[in-house]
């Protein structure tokens, strides 16, 4: 075994000569960017050794990562009932929308983290496994994977994932960058409400409260909205939804502070409306009229979508 | 006509297996004439869409999208909760994408030829389907 490896390399070695001069062969760009600026604040070594392995059974790499991330952040779940949550059997595999919904179902978040390596580094440090998606194969013959990044050697210039059988894959930091960009840059990190990536954006952090709050309980959609607020103070939609939980929840008057200040805060027509309608049926019959005219009157200047909503409100608070 | 015939059949079956889809507390704050919080995110519902009509638009992709689930091997028993965990917005993208989206598997069933191919790019660093291979650089 070794001395037929020993021949491929020699083999190798004599056709790379020929390929010296190919740009293909430099290191991809983010293993370039990696190794000239290592993002400060970040171990040269890490590696979440408490991650449970999951070995995959055939073609379920999708739900044994999922059951790894979770797993990891306290939430102990079957491989082959997540199995039956995510995976198509026509497809042969899982659909990257349906492994968002299925950690939801479970109670966890699961938020993109940006398309860079360094990200993924810092969410390492930050003791975070990211889900990563993997054209292990070529653009011509893809293989997809998932697989669960828990470590990262700097020295090394490797990364250590739990995947597919291995509970220890070794991957050069070019060869993770080049199955990774083939996957379309795709990472989520896999967190319970009220935790947030250190990498996610603003707008990628909202998008997973938002749909989180399609399958959590009000209480635990709260909390993930709380979180984003905590970090974005001014996310409108967070805010909106801060409201819209406590509603669902059956607090009438923390929905209506949420409201409020989401309409003084951002003039919204949105969170006039919702404000009206709570004020209503909190029996502060003036005040919500007085809200429903703001959500006309802002509808009407600037934002045509919920002119309809807003005349609907102002006509069933008996404006 | 059949075809017609059982595409209806089977619309109205998801349609009533997904009559309580939207999470009970979702379905409140509709009658309660509440704007979602998902109705927010930017793509809004295309032009002349509002209210209602949106909604009924995005409870019938749903229904569409339960039966193609159903059609691709997903059991009834989850076809329900599994179209309630996306947004209105996801679950477009995936009625339109189910059968081109990558679906995240392994190495299974690969042609010899593609094997070889993929042996040598492996050792090379380009490419990591089996696990045994270490890159040369």
């Amino acid at each position: 075994m070794t001395s037929r490896r020993g021949l491929l390399r020699g083999g190798l070695g004599v056709a790379t000569l020929g390929l010296g001069g190919c740009a293909t062969w430099a290191d991809p760009p983010q293993t370039q960017a990696l190794a000239a600026a290592w993002p400060a604040g970040v171990p040269p070594r890490v590696e979440l050794r408490e991650v449970p392995f999951v070995p995959q059974t055939p073609l379920h790499c999708g739900p044994a990562s999922l059951a790894m991330a979770l797993g990891h952040v306290g939430i102990a779940v079957d491989a082959d009932e997540l199995g039956r949550q995510v995976f198509l059997p026509a497809r042969g595999g899982t659909l990257q929308l349906e492994l968002l919904a299925g950690a939801r179902r479970q109670g966890a978040l699961a938020t993109r983290v940006p398309g860079r390596l360094a990200a993924l580094v810092q969410e390492l440090a930050a003791g975070h496994a990211v889900v990563v998606f993997l054209n292990l194969g070529l653009a011509l013959n893809p293989v997809w994977h998932y697989a669960v990044l828990v470590g990262h050697d700097r020295d090394g210039r490797e990364f250590v994932l739990r995947s597919g059988p291995v509970e220890r894959d070794l991957f050069r930091w070019r060869t993770f960058e080049l199955t990774w960009a083939r996957g379309g840059h795709w990472a989520v990190v896999v967190l319970p409400p009220g935790r947030l990536p250190v990498s996610a954006s603003e707008d990628e952090a909202v998008l997973a409260a938002v749909g989180f709050e399609r399958a959590a309980p009000p209480a635990a959609a709260r909390r993930a909205y709380e979180a984003v607020l905590a970090r974005w103070p001014g996310s409108l939609t967070a805010r909106l939804g801060l409201g819209n939980t406590q509603h669902a929840a059956g607090n009438l008057p923390g929905a209506a502070q949420a409201f409020e200040q989401a309409a003084r805060q951002h003039d919204s027509a949105a969170a006039w409306n919702n404000l009206a309608r709570v004020r209503a049926a909190l029996g502060e019959a003036e005040a919500a009229r007085e809200a429903a005219r703001r959500a006309v009157a802002r509808a009407t200047l600037a934002e045509p979508q919920w002119l309809a909503p807003a005349r609907a409100t102002l006509a069933a608070v008996g404006g | 006509m059949t075809t017609l015939f059982r595409r209806l059949v089977a619309t109205a079956v998801a349609t009533s297996l997904l009559a309580a889809t939207l999470p009970l507390h979702a379905q409140t704050a509709a009658d309660s004439g509440l704007i979602r919080t998902e109705q927010l995110l930017p793509p809004a519902a295309p032009q002349g869409l509002q209210g209602d009509q949106a909604r009924l638009m995005a409870t019938l992709d749903r229904a569409d999208l339960a039966q193609r689930l159903q059609e691709r091997g997903v059991s009834i028993d989850e076809l329900r909760a599994r179209v309630a965990a996306l947004t209105d917005a996801e679950a477009a993208e995936l009625m339109a994408r189910i059968d081109e989206a990558p679906a995240g598997s392994d190495v299974l069933g690969l042609l010899f030829t593609v094997f070889i191919i993929l042996l040598v790019t492996d050792i090379l660093g380009f490419t990591k389907v089996f696990p045994f291979t270490r890159s040369v650089r």
